[in-house]
């Protein structure tokens, strides 16, 4: 039986931004003992239950002067997931839950084909939803400064397989996640912009129908 | 007497060379295989073919799968990084792997120099016929966040074929990569199993490996009891072990039973510690017969040891025809008692080697071997009871005991008052009825599988193993031949589409051909064609930002990409899973295996493949089966052949009258215990129809005891008895065997041994009323 590593790196869902979103959602969980804590952070951000805001998505490559960019909203909620409607270049919207990752096309939300490591990020993701950091701890270096107004998170990939791929995720923020960077071993970077985001004690009607069904 | 002294001294001359012999064929370590393949018949002449079937055996015989599972992942993780560790030191291994830890940077390259030769057929049709479309999708995946992590970066692949590539690589069914470990995990039953594979150094058939790594696997599963995990397995190497420890096991009962058994009844009959030297025969016997084997074939198989073991029981014979006439010789004189009965020893010889050697024209290269094994050792153990034994026993003074006689005795007063009562008609009348209805009863069956006694727990482990991982190897595969490399590829291309119908249908779970891997060069220039329309469609590309000359730019450099050729795509590392399939150049031109999984009809495979030209459905296992049941008819020719040689052999001395009523004695018995088989609700395979032809041969000899009469018939009939009993002994042990092969010839031959011994009285001249068919 042969298996090379690259049939297992295939594409969706993978799990780079699911590793984003599960360091966001650390946030809202670990407790640890800095000058400002992970611990303080979870306090601060976990405060809402419901998160949303606008994003932008800028892919910088070496070769181009100007970053391919891309925009929409977001709404993070705490207990179902995250809803992720792309609006420009083409309006696509996503959503992660503990079901996956679905994309809605005419016909509803479509859960896409689960393979690979993405289910495994998936699990991931909402373990740490539920405060427990041992997965993301054993994949990255985690380290936390800055204070309260003005803080960085950033993670380091611990395993071989990561750092061939990857070389850091920079969290910055301060009420609220502002920035994501993620920088990748051959010198390309993503960064997604967090702007305007505000918190809800609870969904909007829409966004609870968008979550169920 | 001069013969009296040259005789023994003749013989150990030839035994010291046949023990030199000996002592140089096992020098480089014992000569024995325990590989099945080598047992049936090559059903094929075609080296292509051959070499295929070895390619796909390999693995088998050499791999071991194993799943490491625990409720707790990082346990499982952990036990299997330690199991992996241990194995890779116990120096068996070539390689151990639990975690892959790949050089993406060559899978990069590899993905951009293969952008036109591995893309896959729908993204090709999408190329060409929806450029729209295909634009579309890559302008997704550039800002789609969970679209998927590319391996090569955009600004490489703006028009995304390296992507689309990563992507369309076959998935394994049910196994994840676990991004920290780099190991392969499994999710069922509740427990995450981590995969571990393991490719031997050696092969699975040498004789110590399977053991090694069966212990190797039996410590590291005590260890994961210990730790609350299971430990499952799957491997050629473990059924290797399994089928060598029971093989040991059998020889030790069959061999070790048939001796003490005839031991004691050589002391019970003889009362003369002396008389066991009549077992020495016996032990030559089974040198002469694995010398035999060894020289003719290189190598003696363990089954053919097991039923080689039974021969100890044949051999004893041949001391026992002139030491049982020491119940009416007078003194009993050694040489005396061998001149007396050397004829009937001589013909028992030649009718036994017919009988055997009868196995040897069958297609099969087991019974070849055991013929070889068999006729030697009848040749060795009769040599030395005529040549060495006499001399040992001279001046024995042999009083037998009085009480074997009474039985014989009594037996025969027995078998006259019934014959008083009943006539002889009568009773074969009875007999055939008995042998009709039996008959009537009886059901043939032939499978490679009763070769095989796989212990359940291996079987289960195995299943398990398939399906927590999806992976099923089979044994069936097709075999594709072309002219040259654009034509096979063309072909495997028409077969994947046949084949994908069967996988669509759930009529099988999935295959691997190099058509999925390669695309031909005339495909890839169509690639380079199609990929000359996008400037018309990019648009979208453009206004994402994605600059023009970029695109300009890699247009270019994908139309002076060189066509790659098979060799070239399987070098790098995405082709490792294929590689294997590959055959490569030979004089005749081209040829590639497409293996599948999963168990399907071969009906349905042959059907799909049908009118395809090159193509050649390859099912060994069935094809085996098949030869198994036409061979019964040829076993049963044989059996005719055998009889008619030696009625040949036996009208010299007797004349053809009684010659015919010797020989149809063994006949009716074998039809007696075919219809014992049928009462029994025994199958009728070709292990027991093998076991007939050899109780013809057997029961001929039973024949030409009771004809000859020397001594009287009482003394006959002991003489036949005790044959009898010690050749049932080991046969008879041989039907306990938990193989269905060799337990099955066990049982045909002690069944036959019964009537042989019961019909033997006939063979008497004075029971001249009473006829035999």
């Amino acid at each position: 039986m042969s298996l090379g590593l690259s049939r297992f790196l295939w594409t969706r869902p993978v799990w780079v931004w699911p590793c984003v979103v599960a360091a966001l959602a650390l946030l809202l969980a670990s407790p640890r003992t800095f000058a400002f804590s992970l611990d303080d952070l979870q306090k601060q951000l976990s405060a809402p239950a419901v998160v949303t805001g606008a994003f932008v998505q800028e892919k910088h490559l070496r070769a181009l002067p100007q970053p391919l960019t891309s925009q929409g909203r977001f709404v993070l909620a705490r207990d179902h997931g995250l809803l992720w409607l792309l609006r420009t270049p083409l309006r696509q919207d996503y959503r992660i839950t503990a079901d996956g990752i679905a994309r809605r096309d005419p016909g509803g939300w479509q859960t896409l084909p689960s393979q690979s490591a993405g289910a495994q990020q998936n699990r991931l993701f909402f373990a740490v939803l539920q405060g427990d950091s041992s997965g993301l701890q054993r994949d990255f270096d985690l380290a936390l400064s800055g204070d309260a107004e003005h803080w960085q998170l950033r993670l380091t990939p611990r395993s071989l397989l990561l750092k061939q791929i990857f070389t850091r995720i920079e969290i910055t923020g301060g009420r609220f996640v502002e920035r994501i960077v993620l920088a990748e071993t051959q010198g390309d970077s993503t960064v997604l912009l967090m702007q305007d985001s505000s918190g809800a004690t609870a969904l909007s009607d829409s966004e609870r129908s968008d979550f169920a069904d | 007497m001069p013969t009296e002294r040259l005789l023994p001294r003749l013989f150990l001359a030839l035994l010291l060379a046949v023990l030199t012999l000996a002592a140089w064929q096992w020098q480089r370590g014992a000569p024995l295989s325990s590989d099945l393949m080598t047992l049936v018949p090559g059903a094929t002449q075609d080296p292509l073919v051959q070499r295929a079937e070895q390619r796909m055996q390999e693995p088998l015989n050499r791999q071991i799968l194993v799943l490491v599972g625990h409720a707790d992942r990082q346990q499982a993780l952990a036990l299997a990084e330690h199991l992996a560790g241990q194995w890779q030191a116990s120096g068996l291994f070539e390689k151990v792997q639990w975690s892959l830890q790949t050089d993406l940077q060559a899978v990069r390259a590899q993905l951009l120099q293969s952008r036109l030769a591995m893309l896959s057929a729908s993204d090709r049709k999408q190329l060409t016929e929806q450029p729209d479309a295909f634009i579309e999708q890559r302008l997704q995946s550039l800002v789609d966040p969970f679209a998927g992590f590319s391996l090569v970066s955009s600004q490489d692949d703006w028009l995304g074929l390296s992507a689309r590539i990563q992507a369309s690589q076959p998935k394994p069914a049910n196994v994840q990569l676990d991004i920290a470990s780099g190991a392969l995990v499994a999710e069922a039953d509740g427990k995450h199993w981590v995969l571990l594979r393991a490719r031997t150094l050696g092969n699975a058939f040498d004789l110590n490996l399977p053991l090694q790594v069966a212990d190797l696997l039996a410590q590291g599963r005590q260890q994961a009891d210990r730790e609350g995990a299971r430990l499952l397995a799957a491997s050629g190497l473990l059924h290797a072990a399994a089928g060598q420890r029971q093989a040991s096991r059998e020889i030790t009962w069959v061999g070790g039973g048939a001796t003490v058994g005839i031991l004691l009844l050589l002391l019970l009959a003889f009362r003369r510690w002396r008389a066991l030297l009549a077992f020495l025969p016996v032990a030559i016997g089974m040198l002469f017969g694995s010398v035999a084997c060894v020289a003719l074939f290189g190598q003696m198989h363990v089954m053919t040891l097991v039923l080689g073991a039974s021969l100890i029981g044949v051999a004893v014979d041949y001391p026992l025809h002139y030491l049982s006439k020491s119940w009416s010789l007078r003194p009993w004189h050694s040489w005396t008692a061998l001149r007396l009965t050397l004829p009937g020893m001589t013909l028992s010889l030649a009718t036994s080697c017919i009988g055997y050697l009868a196995l040897a024209f069958t297609p099969f290269p087991a019974l070849t071997q055991i013929a070889a094994f068999s006729a030697a050792g009848l040749l060795g153990a009769y040599l030395s009871a005529v040549c060495l034994l006499p001399a040992l026993l001279q001046h024995m003074d042999l009083r037998p005991s009085a009480w074997p006689l009474h039985v014989a005795q009594a037996l025969t007063d027995l078998r006259e008052r019934l014959l008083r009562k009943v006539p002889g008609v009568v009773l074969l009348g009875l007999l055939l009825v008995f042998c009709v209805a039996g008959l009537w009863q009886l059901q043939s069956r032939n499978d490679i599988r009763q070769w095989i006694s796989a212990p359940p727990q291996l079987l289960e482990h195995a299943q398990t193993v398939a399906r927590i991982t999806g992976y099923q190897p089979t044994s069936q595969f097709f075999l594709v031949r072309a002219d040259d490399q654009n034509q096979l590829l063309d072909r495997l291309q028409t077969l994947d589409g046949k084949l994908d119908e069967l996988v669509d249908l759930g009529k099988l779970k999935g295959y691997l051909s190099l058509g999925q891997l390669v695309t031909s060069a005339a495909g890839q220039r169509q690639v380079q064609h199609a990929l000359l329309q996008l400037p018309a469609h990019w648009q979208p590309l453009l206004a994402l930002g994605v600059p023009e000359h970029a695109l300009q730019a890699e247009l270019s450099q994908l139309q002076a990409l060189a066509p790659l050729s098979i060799d070239d795509v399987l070098q790098g590392p995405l082709g490792e899973a294929w590689r294997p399939l590959w055959l490569g150049q030979d004089g005749h031109g081209v040829a590639a295996i497409v293996s599948l999984q999963g168990q399907a009809d071969v009906a349905l495979l042959r059907l799909q493949a049908q009118d395809l030209p090159g193509v050649q459905l390859i099912d060994r296992l069935g094809e085996l089966n098949q030869l198994f049941t036409a061979t019964q008819v040829s076993a049963a020719e044989l059996k005719l052949l055998s009889c008619a040689l030696i009625l040949v052999v036996l009208m010299l001395p007797f004349g053809p009258r009684s010659a015919l009523r010797i020989v149809a004695l063994p006949l009716l018995a074998a039809l007696c215990s075919l219809a014992s088989l049928g009462w029994l609700g025994q199958p009728l395979t070709l292990f027991s129809l093998f076991g007939l032809l050899l109780v013809t041969a057997i029961g001929v000899d039973y024949a030409i005891l009771m004809h000859e009469r020397v001594g009287g018939s009482a003394v006959s009939l002991l003489g036949t008895l005790l044959a009898a009993l010690t050749t049932w002994l080991s046969f008879g042990l041989l039907a306990l065997s938990s193989t269905p092969a060799v337990s099955n010839f066990g049982l045909a031959v002690s069944l036959g041994l019964v009537f042989s011994f019961l019909l033997a009285p006939w063979a008497g001249a004075s029971d001249g009323g009473h006829r035999q068919p």
